[in-house]
């Protein structure tokens, strides 16, 4: 047992900031200390890509920067031009396979991450070197140390491994790093098939889970008569990421399984997670949402009003745009990410440590953005009004022109085994209080409907439950 | 909780150990040994990652 553990009930709890000398150390810095040393790893980043990175030497000659001369963080973000998706694919295309922006030698390519692809403008390409390997565990293993992952402890990883997405290959470093016994599941186990091999380990202390899929396995559990918190009396964490949520949910979601849920934020660009929860896990000190302190000495984080660039007041909500400190092959320097988080400065956070934060369970993503009748509506906004409702189990969504070239917005929602034994009074009442919050949340009313569960897909990783047809209605 | 300044004399510690374990990796990565040299660079990226990982946190402790 750590140095800081201590049992409760069954379970035992953890300080990380006790068992870790290191992240004491880290949590101690003060804001001064921690831009300096910001600026220290900065300067040697920009020095290296100046001599082995084509793309970054003619973005500092654009910006008129010496990486020897850098004198701040504030001269930095005023100066370096911002890179976009749209910037790497051109790159990409210009200098296959990697781009000019690799800052490695080809040969030293160790791991190749590709993103998903699921924007429709092309997938970036990371080479990354032996060392960015560890890094990327170790920018998983950061946050599931905080959350309360500990050496031994078994973890049971339901995001699908391998292939070539940085999700697919940090957490089983992020485990192995940690010096946990990982049962890699996802993707290759039916939801069930995970149930019974949980069930026959038992000892499960972690899950790591997108948030759509922890809500299909507790779904699945329930569906079977398992109650989780009996279940696996062991579990001491689960962390999800990938997806917001309403806070109703995340209530339900640790009464059902008996322990905190916790957050991160990570991506391809930020290697691994940038940004995680710490002892309050999703909710704040006050009840309501909680923070997700970022990884600063790591990465450096800005969130930007997405027009006019300018850094976002704390409490608002901006596009992240992040820079690689410690990342060597591929690495990212002020790229806009496209995701959008409400920003707390290390101030506000109060969380005792000189860490910027952003806001747990509400991150979006500025191109999913879908404009219907002049509002701007996030999917995140509807899945947080739609699973505000125990009822629901999951739902599906769609825009479309009809014969009179209207836009309409169709529902379709599945209920719980529970919720499916209502009389049809009571179902109608509560589709009308869903509709409801969805107006309240999005100022757009939509039409809903119920179908069956096995009418509306599983998604093991990220779900994408909107889809935009206003394009076909008006093909001739 | 253990005292901040307790925590970067360890991993001062810890760094410089780290950086002696580089230089034995980077003569090994030297070996010509074609089924050896990847394995070596393996460990020399960990090694690596771990002095990144354990960098002192101020500049006085870095000099």
């Amino acid at each position: 047992m750590t140095a800081s553990a201590h049992k409760t009930g069954t379970k035992t709890t953890t300080n990380p900031f006790v068992d870790s000398a290191r992240l004491a150390q880290l949590g101690a810095l003060s804001r001064v200390e921690l831009e300096a040393l910001q600026l220290r790893k900065l300067r040697r980043q920009l020095a290296r890509l100046n001599t082995t990175s084509s793309y970054y030497r003619e973005r500092m000659r654009q910006g008129g920067i010496d990486p020897e001369k850098l004198g701040s963080l504030d001269e930095f973000r005023a100066r370096f031009p911002l890179s976009s998706k749209a910037d790497f694919l051109a790159d990409q295309a210009a200098h296959p396979p990697f781009g000019s922006r690799l800052g490695i030698a080809r040969q030293d390519v160790a791991l190749v991450n590709m993103t998903s692809g699921t924007s429709g403008q092309g997938q970036e390409i990371y080479g990354r070197s032996q060392h960015d390997v560890h890094m990327q565990g170790y920018l998983h293993a950061l946050p599931w140390f905080l959350a309360g992952l500990r050496p031994g402890d078994v973890a049971v990883n339901c995001v699908p491994a391998g292939g070539v997405t940085t999700g697919g290959w940090g957490p089983g470093e992020g485990l192995r790093i940690v010096g946990a016994t990982a049962f890699h599941v996802g993707g290759t186990l039916s939801t069930d098939a995970k149930i019974d091999l949980m069930q026959r380990v038992g000892e499960v202390h972690f899950i790591y889970a997108s948030t759509n899929y922890l809500h299909t396995l507790t779904e699945t559990m329930l569906r079977r008569g398992l109650e989780p918190k009996r279940a696996f009396p062991m579990l001491r964490t689960l962390f999800i990421a990938a997806e917001g949520y309403p806070l109703e949910w995340a209530e339900r979601i640790e009464a059902l399984w008996g322990c905190r849920l916790q957050e991160g934020y990570g991506s391809t660009q930020c290697a691994g997670f940038g940004a995680s929860t710490c002892a309050d896990g999703v909710f704040g000190k006050n009840g309501g949402r909680g923070l997700m302190h970022i990884f600063e000495w790591e990465t450096l984080f800005e969130v930007v009003h997405p027009e006019t660039h300018q850094p976002v007041a704390s409490g608002e909500v901006g596009e992240m745009v992040v820079t690689n400190l410690s990342i060597e092959g591929s690495p990212t320097i002020r790229f806009r990410t496209g995701d959008a988080a409400r920003f707390l400065s290390w101030r506000d956070a109060a969380s005792g440590r000189a860490w910027n934060a952003i806001e747990c369970g509400t991150i979006g993503r500025f191109d999913d953005m879908l404009k219907i009748r002049g509002n701007n509506v996030w999917p995140s906004a509807i899945d947080a009004a739609v699973f505000s409702f125990g009822e629901v189990s999951e739902y599906a969504g769609r825009v479309y022109t009809n014969c009179d070239g209207r836009t309409e917005i169709e529902v379709r929602i599945a209920l719980s085994d529970a919720a499916t034994a209502f009389d049809g009074a009571t179902q109608s009442r509560l589709i009308e209080r869903i509709r409801a919050t969805i107006k309240e949340r999005t100022n757009v009313w939509m039409t809903l409907s119920v179908c069956a569960r096995n009418e509306l897909p599983e998604f093991n990783y990220k779900a994408r439950r909107w889809k935009d047809e206003r394009q076909q209605g008006y093909r001739l | 909780m253990r005292k901040p300044e307790d925590a970067a004399d360890q991993t001062a510690r810890d760094h410089r150990m780290l950086s002696r374990m580089l230089a034995d990796a980077d003569e090994l990565c030297r070996s010509g040994d074609a089924l050896l040299v990847g394995q070596y660079d393996h460990l020399r990226g960990r090694i690596a990652a771990l002095i990144e990982v354990t960098m002192p946190l101020c500049e006085e402790e870095a000099a």
